[in-house]
C-alpha cells in the first residue's frame, strides 16, 4: 500500500474514534436537554388565573384579596361568552325543533370544550373531579385547548382505502349566522385578558402532594418515596458492603471459599434487575411475609441486594488503594488487626468508599424494575417513617413509567412527567457529580 | 527495689505484658467470633445468589410440570390469558434477541472505537474530560432513557424516521465507501509500473465511485420514502439500549487496551507501522480477551434491561415479517415479566404466573453463563498483561 493511503487510513481511524466520542457526548446532550427544558416547564411557566385560584382553594396559598379581585375580573371578561350562549339557547327553545336538532349536539360539544378551557360555566353546579373544577392552569395548555374550542376535529372514514382522515372544521362556520358565532373571534383575541397569564414559579411542584391523579399539585409523595427506598437500601447495603470489603481485603486468604464468594459477587452484579424484582416478591413478600403486600421495607431490601456488589467492589478498591505503609506503621506501633482496620485503614479509605456509596445511591434511586413488584404504587399519600415498614409508596422512577404509559390522559400531563424525570435525573446527576468531585480530590491528595 | 512500690513487682510486670489465661481465651474468642461474623456477612452475597436461584427455580418448576417446555421454546402463540391459554414464547425470545443484537451492533463499534481513542489518541487532559461524560451516561436511570425513547425519540422516528435514516445512511455510507474505494484502487494498482499507476488509480477510483454514489443515492431515496407506522419499535429500542450499553463497553475495553504493555506498541511503531496499524493489528488482538468480556457485559446490560423495552418496544408478541424488519414492534422477556406480573399475581399457582418465573429463569441462566464466560476472559486478559 502507498504511504499516502496508509496515512489516510490512519487519519480516518483517528477520526472514527473522535466521531464515536463526539457521538457519545452528543447523545448525552440530546437526552438531557429536552429533560431540562421541558422539565423546567413544570416549575416555571405562564400560570393563568385558574392556577392562582387553585393554589388559593386547595393549599390556601397566595394573596387572597388580590386573587379574588382577579377572579372577579375573569368572571366579568368571560361573561359575554356565556351571555351569547344563553341567548342562543333561549332562541333554540323558542324556535322549531328541526333547528334545535341541528344545533343541539354542536352546542353541547362547544360548551364541553369551553368548560375545559375556562372552567365550569357561571352558576353551574360544582363538578366532582378537580380537573373539571378548574379551567386551564397553564397558558401553554390553554393555547392548545383554545384550538379545540375554535376548531372541531373529526375523523372522516368515508374513503375505505385511506383509513381515517382528520377533518378540521372551524366552529365559527358551524355556527354561522347565530349569536354564538361572535364568541370565537372574541375568544381568539381576548383569551389572554380573560385568563391573565403571568410568569409563575411553582416551587410547590416539589413540595405539594398531587391530587386528582396528578392533574394538579406536585410530586412530594414520589420524592419522599424515592428518598425512603434509597435510604433504606443504603441502610442495609452500606454496612454489609463495607464489612464484606474489609473481610475480603484484610482477613481473607485465597481459597475455595473466598473464590466462591467473589464469584457470587460478580454473579450478583450480573443478575438482571427484573429478576431481583421477582425474587423480592417471591422471597421477602410471599415467603418471609415481611409485609402482607408491597412495602417500602421489601423494596429497600431488594434494592440493597441489587447494589450490594457495587458497594463491595468500590469499598474493596478504596481499601486496596490505601498505601501499605499506613497499615505497616499501625501494626508496628502495636495496634491489633481490628484496631488497624478501624483506626487507620477505614479513615484513609473513607472518601473512596463514599464515592462508591454515592454512585450506588444514584443507582438505587433510579432503578425501577426491582420495585415494581415489591414497593411501588401509582397513587399514594406521603408516608411517615413508621409506615414504611408496612406500606407501599409512590416513587419517582415508577411514576414516570406509570404516568407516561398507563395514565388515562397522559398527553395532558406531559409537564408533570417531564418534571418528574427532571427531578430524578438531577438527583442522580448531583450524586454523581459529587462523587466525581470527591474522587478528584482524593487523586489530588494521593498525588500531592 | 523499694518496698511498697508495687507496680514493679515481678508478678505484676509479668501480668502487664502477658495476658492471663482467661483474658487470652477472651481475646481468642473475640477475634474468632469477629472474623466469623465478618465472614458471615461476606458470604451473604453467596447466600443471595443461591436464594435467587432457589426461589426462581421453585416458582418456575410448576410451569414445566404444567405445560412442559417444548411449547415455550417452539411456538409463537402467546395467549396467556385466553381461555385455552397458550404459552409459546418463541416470538418473545426472538424479540429479546433482536433488540440485544441491535444494541450490540450500535454499542460495540462505537464503544471500541471510543475506547481506542481514549486509551491511545486523546491527551490526558481531554481524557479526564470525557470520563465524566461516560459516567453520567451510565448513571442516567433506565426509566429516564425509556421516557426519552417513548416521548421524544418515538414521535421523531414516526414522523421524520425516513429522513433520519437517509441522513444516517449518507453519514455512515459516504466515508466508509470512500475509504473502501481508496484502498481498493490502491491495492489493485500495486502491480502496475510507476508511470501508469497514478492514472490507473484515479481511473479505478472514479469508476468505482459512480456506482457507489448511485447505490448510496438509491438507498437513501428508498429510506426517505419509508413509512414508519409506529415509533415504538425494535430500532428505537436497539439504539437507546446501544447508548445505554456504551459506557460498559467503553470502560471495560479501555481497561483491556490499557493493560496491553507499552513494549508491544513501541515495537510496532519502531517497525514503521502507523498508529491505526499498530492498534488494529497489534494492540486490539492483544486485548482480545478483555474486549470480548466487554462485549459480553454489554450483551448482559442490553438483555437484562427492562424499562426501555417495556416503554418503547411496542410490546407486540410477534416475529416481524420479514424477520429482520426492525421497524416493527417487538416484545422482550423482561418487558413481559414486568407487564404481565400485575395481572398474573392474582392467579398465583396458575401456569400464567409460573411462566413468568420460567422466563426469569431463562434470563438468570443466560446471564449466569455470560458472566462466567466474561470472568474467564477477564482473568485471561489479566494473565496476559501480567506475563
Amino acid at each position: 500500500m502507498r504511504i499516502g493511503t496508509r496515512k489516510i487510513l490512519d487519519r480516518s481511524f483517528t477520526a472514527l474514534g473522535g466521531f464515536s466520542i463526539g457521538l457519545m457526548i452528543l447523545a448525552l446532550i440530546l437526552i438531557l436537554v429536552p429533560m431540562f427544558i421541558r422539565g423546567g416547564g413544570a416549575l416555571g411557566f405562564r400560570g393563568t388565573i385558574e392556577h392562582r385560584r387553585l393554589l388559593l382553594e386547595k393549599f390556601e396559598r397566595g394573596n387572597r384579596p388580590a386573587i379574588e379581585a382577579e377572579i372577579r375580573r375573569f368572571e366579568e371578561r368571560r361573561a359575554p361568552i356565556y351571555r351569547q350562549i344563553a341567548e342562543f339557547e333561549a332562541e333554540l327553545t323558542r324556535g322549531d325543533s328541526a333547528r334545535r336538532r341541528q344545533y343541539a349536539p354542536a352546542l353541547r360539544d362547544l360548551k364541553k370544550n369551553l368548560g375545559i378551557l375556562l372552567g365550569p360555566a357561571p352558576g353551574a353546579p360544582r363538578p366532582m373531579l378537580a380537573r373539571d373544577q378548574f379551567g386551564q392552569t397553564r397558558w401553554d395548555r390553554a393555547v392548545i385547548k383554545l384550538d379545540r374550542v375554535l376548531i372541531r376535529e373529526s375523523w372522516d372514514y368515508s374513503d375505505p382505502t385511506r383509513g381515517g382522515v382528520r377533518v378540521r372544521v372551524p366552529r365559527a362556520r358551524e355556527f354561522e349566522g347565530t349569536p354564538v358565532a361572535g364568541i370565537f373571534p372574541f375568544l381568539e383575541n381576548h383569551l389572554a385578558e380573560i385568563l391573565q397569564p403571568r410568569p409563575t414559579f411553582y416551587w410547590g411542584f416539589l413540595t405539594d402532594e398531587s391530587f386528582d391523579s396528578h392533574f394538579f399539585g406536585g410530586i412530594w409523595a414520589e420524592l419522599l418515596g424515592t428518598f425512603y427506598l434509597t435510604a433504606g437500601a443504603m441502610l442495609f447495603a452500606l454496612p454489609m458492603g463495607i464489612m464484606a470489603a474489609i473481610y475480603l481485603t484484610e482477613y481473607a486468604t485465597d481459597g475455595p471459599v473466598i473464590r466462591l464468594i467473589t464469584t457470587s459477587i460478580t454473579t450478583l452484579a450480573g443478575v438482571p434487575s427484573i429478576v431481583f424484582g421477582l425474587f423480592g416478591l417471591a422471597f421477602f413478600i410471599n415467603t418471609l411475609h415481611l409485609s402482607s403486600a408491597k412495602s417500602v421495607l421489601a423494596g429497600s431490601l431488594t434494592l440493597a441486594l441489587m447494589i450490594l456488589p457495587t458497594v463491595i467492589r468500590s469499598a474493596e478498591e478504596a481499601i486496596r488503594a490505601v498505601p501499605r505503609t499506613f497499615k505497616e506503621a499501625a501494626l508496628s506501633l502495636g495496634a491489633g488487626r481490628w484496631q488497624t482496620v478501624t483506626g487507620v485503614i477505614l479513615p484513609a479509605a473513607l472518601p473512596g468508599i463514599l464515592t462508591g456509596a454515592i454512585i450506588s445511591m444514584g443507582r438505587a434511586a433510579g432503578e425501577t424494575a426491582p420495585i415494581i413488584f415489591t414497593a411501588a404504587v401509582s397513587i399514594g399519600k406521603p408516608l411517615t417513617l413508621f409506615q414504611t415498614l408496612t406500606q407501599p409508596t409512590p416513587a419517582l422512577s415508577w411514576n414516570i413509567y406509570n404516568l407516561a404509559t398507563e395514565h388515562e390522559a397522559m398527553d395532558e400531563i406531559r409537564h408533570v412527567q417531564f418534571g418528574m424525570v427532571l427531578a430524578l435525573v438531577s438527583l442522580v446527576l448531583i450524586l454523581n457529580i459529587a462523587a466525581i468531585i470527591v474522587r478528584a480530590r482524593i487523586s489530588k491528595k494521593l498525588k500531592g | 527495689m523499694i518496698k511498697g512500690d508495687t507496680w514493679l513487682t515481678p508478678t505484676l510486670a509479668r501480668r502487664g505484658l502477658l495476658l492471663t489465661p482467661a483474658a487470652r481465651r477472651r481475646q481468642w474468642l473475640v477475634r474468632h467470633v469477629g472474623q466469623g461474623s465478618l465472614l458471615l456477612v461476606t458470604s451473604l452475597s453467596t447466600l443471595a445468589v443461591l436464594f435467587i436461584f432457589y426461589f426462581i427455580i421453585r416458582d418456575a418448576w410448576p410451569f414445566v410440570q404444567l405445560r412442559g417446555i417444548r411449547e415455550f421454546f417452539t411456538s409463537t402463540h402467546w395467549y396467556p390469558s385466553a381461555a385455552g391459554a397458550e404459552f409459546g414464547a418463541a416470538s418473545i425470545l426472538f424479540g429479546s434477541a433482536v433488540v440485544t443484537f441491535g444494541a450490540i451492533l450500535v454499542a460495540v463499534p462505537l464503544g471500541v472505537a471510543a475506547a481506542v481513542c481514549l486509551s491511545d489518541v486523546l491527551p490526558f487532559s481531554l481524557r479526564q474530560g470525557v470520563k465524566p461524560v461516560i459516567e453520567i451516561l451510565a448513571a442516567i436511570p433506565s426509566v429516564a432513557y425509556g421516557f426519552f425513547a417513548l416521548v421524544v425519540f418515538a414521535p421523531l422516528l414516526q414522523e421524520k424516521g425516513g429522513q433520519l435514516l437517509a441522513v444516517a445512511s449518507w453519514l455512515i455510507g459516504a466515508p466508509v465507501l470512500a475509504l473502501a474505494i481508496i484502498v481498493l484502487s490502491d491495492l489493485a494498482t500495486t502491480r502496475m509500473t510507476d508511470a501508469r499507476r497514478r492514472a490507473g488509480r484515479w481511473g479505478l477510483a472514479m469508476g468505482l465511485a459512480v456506482p457507489a454514489l448511485y447505490g448510496l443515492w438509491a438507498l437513501s431515496r428508498g429510506l426517505d420514502g419509508l413509512q414508519i407506522n409506529s415509533g415504538t419499535n425494535a430500532l428505537n429500542v436497539a439504539i437507546i439500549l446501544g447508548i445505554m450499553a456504551l459506557p460498559t463497553v467503553v470502560s471495560v475495553s479501555e481497561d483491556a487496551l490499557q493493560a496491553v504493555g507499552r513494549e508491544l506498541r513501541e515495537g510496532s511503531y519502531a517497525l514503521g507501522a502507523t498508529r491505526a496499524e499498530t492498534l488494529v493489528k497489534i494492540v486490539i488482538p492483544a486485548a482480545r480477551s478483555g474486549i470480548t468480556a466487554a462485549i459480553i457485559l454489554g450483551v448482559m446490560r442490553a438483555l437484562g434491561e427492562t424499562m426501555v423495552v417495556w416503554m418503547a418496544s411496542g410490546n407486540a408478541a410477534q416475529i416481524p415479517t420479514p424477520w429482520f424488519n426492525v421497524l416493527e414492534p417487538v416484545r422482550t422477556l423482561t418487558a413481559t415479566i414486568a407487564g404481565d406480573m400485575g395481572e398474573a399475581d392474582q392467579v398465583t399457582g396458575s401456569a400464567r404466573y409460573h411462566v413468568l418465573f420460567f422466563m426469569a429463569l431463562c434470563l438468570l441462566v443466560f446471564s449466569f453463563l455470560c458472566n462466567g464466560i466474561s470472568q474467564r476472559f477477564i482473568r485471561k486478559a489479566k494473565r496476559i498483561s501480567e506475563s
